[in-house]
């Protein structure tokens, strides 16, 4: 199942994906026209900046079991099952505020979007977009490689065999005692490699 | 495997859930008392408000189980033979268990003046919204100062009609707040137009013309069509005490949700978990400590050894023009440190109380946006990483509080 993973020590704030979310969710999907609708689309993505100014993408994780699922009274919040995606119905939504209290990554927000009452607002994983065959709108404008849409258990898979090599490399590097810099490149390839897979 | 469920409101249903998806050759066998389709109990303050229509508040379409789910409407449990494994219903028909859930809930505490022919009525079934939805024209009294009083009240409120609140202690929700932050909700609930009055109680009751004439103890005259009553729940483990299970304050169980009777497990508001805070026995009958017992339970059931973390008593009140997200235990004690902030031009306020740096209540009016952080470090015990001074000033990020856990 594939999930956007967040890398936050890529993060450099420029919230592009905050941008490219609101249009992907606005009704006429174009950044020129979706400034001007009536009901102005908000993002689904927050990024907070931390005590030393550090930005942190945040984003619903879509958790297993999901603690806003188990919260709503109202059974709004629902998993498509296909994707695993935790997703809202507006339409059900009664707008209680359980759902804020029950998440660990305060991701959710109240707006009016649909329906014109305001109801719980939260990522949706850009399913119309999955359907059509895209990755999710954050994604896609991310250009310092923040936010990667993957396979859980490939990113984990990776972010081992990288620890590994350069454990790896710094071993050898001691024996040897030689100069870092053919290990560097060595490291530098492995990741390469890595990141081609 | 064969299960029984007794009850299907929160606990029962998430119970139910979590075993169709996780063990799907499960029997399961499920005794409601009620006649009416799984519906949630807070939704009923909404259905009184007239946002929800009654079919809105199914939250299971249960003809969408597989075939080796049953349901038995309508009918109690007398019994449960905790030796032969059997539960007796009020038929006599007796079913036999591997697996049994007492999910009982709790029943509304009712006054002595309580009754349909003096107007007065909890708001505990769905059978209770529709008397209330009979007798009511433009004027109610609610009684009781807690979530569900002003849930009622502000359902009511919106559909135009004159509520009165009469509050026994001085300020709402004195149980959950302490006074600053209840004083806001109070001013808000004031602001939007209803009525309250606090340090006031019931002194007599008679009917005269279809109405209910109230006097207080003060000596003021009220006049209204129904009384509302919401003074708080009470677990209703009568079952369990009659079938030989243990009952402290509620049903005792060890951290596997499992009762003194083998097999026999208990999940919901009538379940006497450990209460994170206060590191006792406690009931916190809320919906999503039911469901999350509930779901617990069922993995116990089904064999997935999982001890139930605990829980706390935490809840959310949104109206219009405000939203209180509060958890914990905000009781000003011996060795708990409060901090606090109001921000004027935000209408903004945080409280947070911090016991040997590990964060044990916290009340947030106006930024959910926070809230839920706080609650799930309250919730597993987990000490605050940044100066909380901070984080009621708002100026951390998600990153700091969870990055050095």
């Amino acid at each position: 199942m594939k999930i956007v993973v967040v890398k936050p020590e890529r993060c450099v704030g420029c919230l592009q994906c905050r941008f490219a979310c609101s249009v992907a969710h606005s009704l006429s999907n174009s950044p020129y026209a979706a400034p001007y609708e009536t009901i102005l689309s908000k993002p689904r993505i927050h990024i907070g900046l931390s005590v030393n100014k550090e930005p942190f993408p945040n984003k619903c994780r879509h958790c297993d079991p999901a603690p806003c699922e188990m919260a709503c009274p109202a059974k709004a919040i629902f998993r498509e099952t296909s994707t695993g995606t935790i997703l809202i119905n507006p339409g059900r939504c009664i707008n209680c505020g359980m759902c804020a209290m029950a998440c660990p990554f305060s991701v959710i927000r109240y707006h009016v979007y649909t329906d014109n009452k305001a109801a719980a607002h939260k990522c949706d994983q850009c399913i119309l977009r999955q359907k059509e065959g895209k990755i999710p709108a954050c994604v896609d404008v991310c250009k310092s490689g923040a936010l990667i849409f993957e396979d859980y258990n490939k990113i984990m898979d990776k972010g081992t065999d990288e620890l590994a090599s350069l454990v790896y490399l710094g071993i050898r590097e001691k024996e040897q005692g030689k100069s870092p810099y053919p290990s560097l490149m060595a490291y530098k390839n492995i990741l390469h490699e890595i990141k081609r897979r | 495997m064969n299960v029984v469920i007794i009850g299907l409101s929160a606990a029962g249903l998430s119970c139910l859930d979590t075993l169709l998806r996780f063990s799907p050759d499960t029997d399961i066998t499920v005794i409601s008392e009620e006649k009416y389709s799984p519906y949630c109990r807070c939704l009923l303050t909404y259905y009184l408000g007239r946002k929800l229509q009654e079919d809105q508040m199914t939250i299971k379409d249960i003809s969408t189980c597989p075939a080796n789910t049953h349901f038995i409407f309508g009918e109690r449990v007398e019994q449960i033979d905790t030796k032969k494994k059997s539960v007796i219903l009020s038929t006599g028909k007796e079913i036999v268990y591997d697996k049994l859930l007492v999910a009982t809930g709790s029943n509304a505490i009712k006054p002595k003046y309580y009754g349909e022919e003096k107007r007065t009525f909890t708001l505990r079934y769905l059978d209770d919204a529709k008397k209330i939805e009979q007798y009511i024209k433009d004027k109610a009294i609610v009684l009781g100062g807690g979530f569900v009083g002003i849930k009622t009240a502000y359902g009511l409120f919106e559909r135009n009609i004159k509520v009165t609140m009469i509050i026994s202690s001085p300020y709402p929700l004195s149980m959950v707040l302490d006074e600053r932050t209840a004083r806001f909700v109070e001013r808000d609930l004031k602001g939007l137009g209803i009525v309250m009055r606090t340090q006031e109680d019931i002194a007599e009751i008679r009917m005269e013309k279809d109405m209910v004439h109230i006097s207080l103890k003060s000596g003021t005259e009220l006049k209204s069509d129904v009384i509302v009553v919401g003074k708080g729940v009470k677990p209703r483990v009568d079952l369990a005490k009659k079938s030989g299970i243990n009952t402290d304050l509620g049903i005792t169980v060890n951290e596997f949700l499992e009762t003194s009777a083998e097999g026999v497990y208990a999940a919901g508001d009538c379940c006497g978990a450990m209460d994170v805070v206060r590191k006792t026995p406690w009931i916190n009958a809320i919906w999503p400590v039911a469901v999350e017992q509930g779901y617990f339970a069922a993995l116990n059931m089904s064999g997935a050894h999982t001890p139930y973390p605990g829980s706390i008593g935490m809840n959310s009140l949104k109206t219009n023009t405000f939203h209180l997200i509060s958890g914990g235990v905000l009781k000003d004690e011996e060795g708990i440190t409060i901090f606090e902030k109001h921000i004027p031009h935000k209408n903004q306020f945080r409280k947070l109380a911090v016991r040997d740096n590990v964060p044990v209540g916290m009340a947030f009016y106006n930024s959910p946006e926070d809230a839920g952080i706080i609650i799930n470090l309250i919730k597993k015990g987990l000490p605050l990483t940044v100066d909380p001074k901070k984080i009621v000033n708002s100026e951390v990020s998600l990153m700091d509080i969870l990055k050095p856990l």
